[in-house]
């Protein structure tokens, strides 16, 4: 099967980082259960070297990353379980966390209120899909103060929000 | 009462360090170390959730989540995929074709783990409680449905179907999620089935005011005096 670049990795390579990815997540669990003193530390490196294993993974594999955000939680997980069978990198939230580097934001609108100034511009950065139950002028107004790159109305498709990850990534 | 979970996977390390994660989150958790094995405990005492590992020497997930399928069209319970292969847009991921709920990469923060393993249970658990709207009763844990007296005549796909639009009044309900909570998939060729138990729960009502169609998007539940 292709990958979003448009060009697979070597099998030497994806088993590679396959196995590589195994045995550091091994290393992470014995690490989280001796909760020792001093592993912490070592803890903490060993998430930066997953981080770093995880741009290597973007880069050969052509890896996609969505966050979803949805005040209904469920909602959000049932969606990023659905971009995930689909092959997306697919997290969710309740609430806007710090994004990952070119990590694609589906964010629903009724969250936009109440932003303190940081997360907002962070939100505008990101240039989010904006979902949303709302069709009035004021909410899509508001989408393109967020400079939205997409506005869907729910309930979400999984096949238009897909398209809009695509429009999004080709925006870069 | 705790779930009883399933871990499986060749490398026993990794399977007993993956269990003693979700032990200390309360869970009972049993180990298998093969596909023949981890068949073999389903037999003797399914479990309430398994996490399998894709690549294991004697079976591969999709073998093994054949087998527990065994000729019906969902396994009885959620199964997690647990592996080291990431996956691009548009490849086939793993498992999930063979009736996976969901699968986790490795190394994914124990947080995320946990919630997507509540998430799993969550969405699995018979739902205990009675949908009443008006005259129509509907009694998911009991398959059972009534308006007003007559008991309504509903297969069990199309009874969860009818008690997740009764539970939104007025909202519209896209067919991703009606495939994803009530037949647990979200592939396309499963979307006439939503059709069918539409149409089912329209007979049964004697009425298709019930059920909206919103074309292109879902259903709507509109109560009916």
């Amino acid at each position: 099967m292709g990958s979003a670049t448009g060009s697979s990795p070597s099998p030497e390579l994806a088993s590679a980082l396959h196995r590589l990815r195994s045995t550091l997540a091994r290393l992470k669990a014995e690490l989280e259960l001796a909760q020792s003193e001093g592993t912490e530390r070592a803890l903490a490196d060993l998430d930066e070297a997953l981080s770093l294993l995880r741009a290597v993974e973007v880069a050969a594999l052509g890896l996609v990353s969505v966050l979803v955000v949805d005040d209904d939680e469920r909602l959000a997980e049932l969606t990023a379980r659905g971009l995930r069978r689909l092959g997306y990198d697919a997290e969710s939230a309740g609430t806007l966390r710090e994004l990952r580097p070119n990590e694609v934001l589906v964010f629903d609108l009724s969250l936009a209120s109440g932003l303190d100034p940081r997360t907002r511009s962070a939100l505008t950065a990101a240039r989010p899909i904006v979902v949303t139950g709302a069709t009035d002028p004021g909410s899509r107004a508001l989408a393109e103060r967020l400079e939205a790159s997409d506005y869907l109305v729910k309930p979400v498709e999984l096949e238009d929000l897909v398209a809009a990850i695509s429009r999004r990534m080709a925006a870069g | 009462m705790t779930a009883k979970l399933l871990v499986v996977d060749d490398e026993p390390r990794t399977a007993e360090l993956t269990a003693e994660l979700l032990r200390r989150a309360g869970y009972t958790v049993e180990v298998a170390i093969s596909g023949t094995d981890a068949l073999e405990r389903v037999r003797l005492n399914s479990p309430d959730l398994m996490l399998l590992d894709y690549e294991m020497p004697d079976m591969e997930a999709p073998e093994v989540l054949d087998s527990l399928r065994s000729g019906a069209d969902r396994i009885a319970f959620p199964v997690i995929i647990l592996t080291g292969a990431r996956h691009a847009p548009g490849d086939q991921v793993v498992g999930i074709e063979h009736g996976a709920t969901d699968y986790i990469v490795k190394g994914t923060d124990r947080q995320v783990l946990l919630a997507r393993v509540r998430g799993a249970l969550r969405e699995h658990a018979p739902d205990a409680k009675v949908t009443a709207v008006g005259q129509l009763r509907i009694d998911l844990a009991h398959g059972q449905a009534s308006l007003g007296e007559r008991a309504l005549k509903l297969e069990r796909r199309p009874l969860h179907m009818l008690q997740l639009l009764a539970s939104r009044p007025g909202e519209v309900v896209g067919r991703a999620e009606l495939l994803e909570r009530v037949w647990g998939t979200n592939y396309a060729g499963f979307e006439h089935s939503v059709e069918q138990a539409a149409h089912q729960i329209r007979r049964a009502l004697k009425n298709p005011a019930w059920i909206e169609t919103v074309r292109g998007i879902g259903y709507r539940f509109v109560a009916q005096p």
